[in-house]
């Protein structure tokens, strides 16, 4: 009855199958990309929707290979779940709306393809440039990133923001009660 | 310095932040290209998350819990504004057929 309830690990680790998390890597960016591209480039607004929700579970595997477990789980569960949802009520509600013809802006296309090649570059040109600082010591990977961390900062240091969050939260879901009320002159 | 011990192996943080940038210009690429409000708002969801990545990745990098921190404030932001962005848009749609963002130009009810 003296079986471990969980493998004994080394702390990093170490020596075993060294290229998975190599792997895992590329499969989750490579899928974020595609699900990236299919929100511009579907046509459907469902089939964009959808795409994105692969961009996101994709994102959540990239979050759990930096050791950020808890905001993985928020990624699925609040994102993918509750967000990408209502994103999908709204479709179902709104109908079918099919992207055709083109804008009054002549040139668009041209015009937005190259501020993307531009901002690309700009992008590109700061990635040369980050000064990578030397990591906090001091700090145990078992311990970085888990519920207890992340509260242990939200109730402390950070306690003031996370009581604002509840207050935008509040005012967000009364502006769409109001938005979406039913209007006297509707009745 | 910037590598990243994960699982034994060696990933570096700059291939996370260039996927992180590399969604955010596609965000921004449907926010310019498409003519649709909804897939404006998902666009902007993307370079949302885009720029979570790239908190995330630089808490992992420094050790610091902080970013992460800010990934979750951030989200909770994102969250208020698709529900308020939505609301609009549900509004709008009541009182006129709005496929095309430039419909909406008006600014008058």
């Amino acid at each position: 009855m003296a079986t471990p309830l969980s493998p004994t690990l080394s702390p990093e680790g170490r020596g075993r199958k060294p290229s998975l998390a190599i792997a895992v890597f590329f499969v989750a960016a490579a899928m974020a990309v595609l699900g990236g591209i299919g929100v511009v480039a579907f046509h459907q607004p469902i089939r964009s929707v959808l795409s994105l929700v692969v961009v996101m579970l994709s994102l959540s595997v990239l979050f759990l290979l930096l050791s950020a477990q808890f905001i993985f789980a928020v990624q699925i569960i609040v994102y993918a779940g509750a967000v990408m949802v209502l994103f999908l009520f709204v479709i179902a509600l709104l109908g079918p709306a099919r992207e055709l013809g083109r804008g009054r802006l002549r040139f668009q296309t041209w015009l937005s393809a190259l501020f993307v090649l531009v901002l690309l570059g700009l992008m590109w040109a700061m990635l040369q440039g980050v000064q990578y600082r030397q990591p906090d010591s001091g700090v145990s990977l078992s311990f970085f990133g888990t519920v207890q961390s992340i509260a242990v900062g939200l109730f402390t240091t950070y306690l003031y923001p996370f009581e604002l969050t509840s207050i935008l939260l509040l005012v967000a879901a009364i502006g769409a009660i109001y938005l979406s009320r039913k209007r006297i002159d509707d009745l | 310095m910037s590598n990243l011990n994960i699982g034994g192996s060696q990933l570096d943080a700059s291939w996370f932040l260039l996927l992180g940038a590399i969604l955010f210009v596609l965000g921004a690429a449907g926010v310019l290209v498409r003519r649709n409000p909804l897939v404006i708002l998902i666009s902007i969801e993307l370079m949302l998350n885009a720029a979570n990545l790239t908190l995330v990745t630089f808490s992992r990098q420094l050790m610091n819990i902080e970013g992460q921190l800010f990934a979750l404030m951030s989200m909770t932001v994102a969250a208020a504004e698709a529900v308020v962005g939505l609301a609009i848009l549900v509004d709008i749609f009541r009182t006129r057929d709005a496929e095309d963002i430039d419909d909406l130009s008006e600014l008058k009810g």
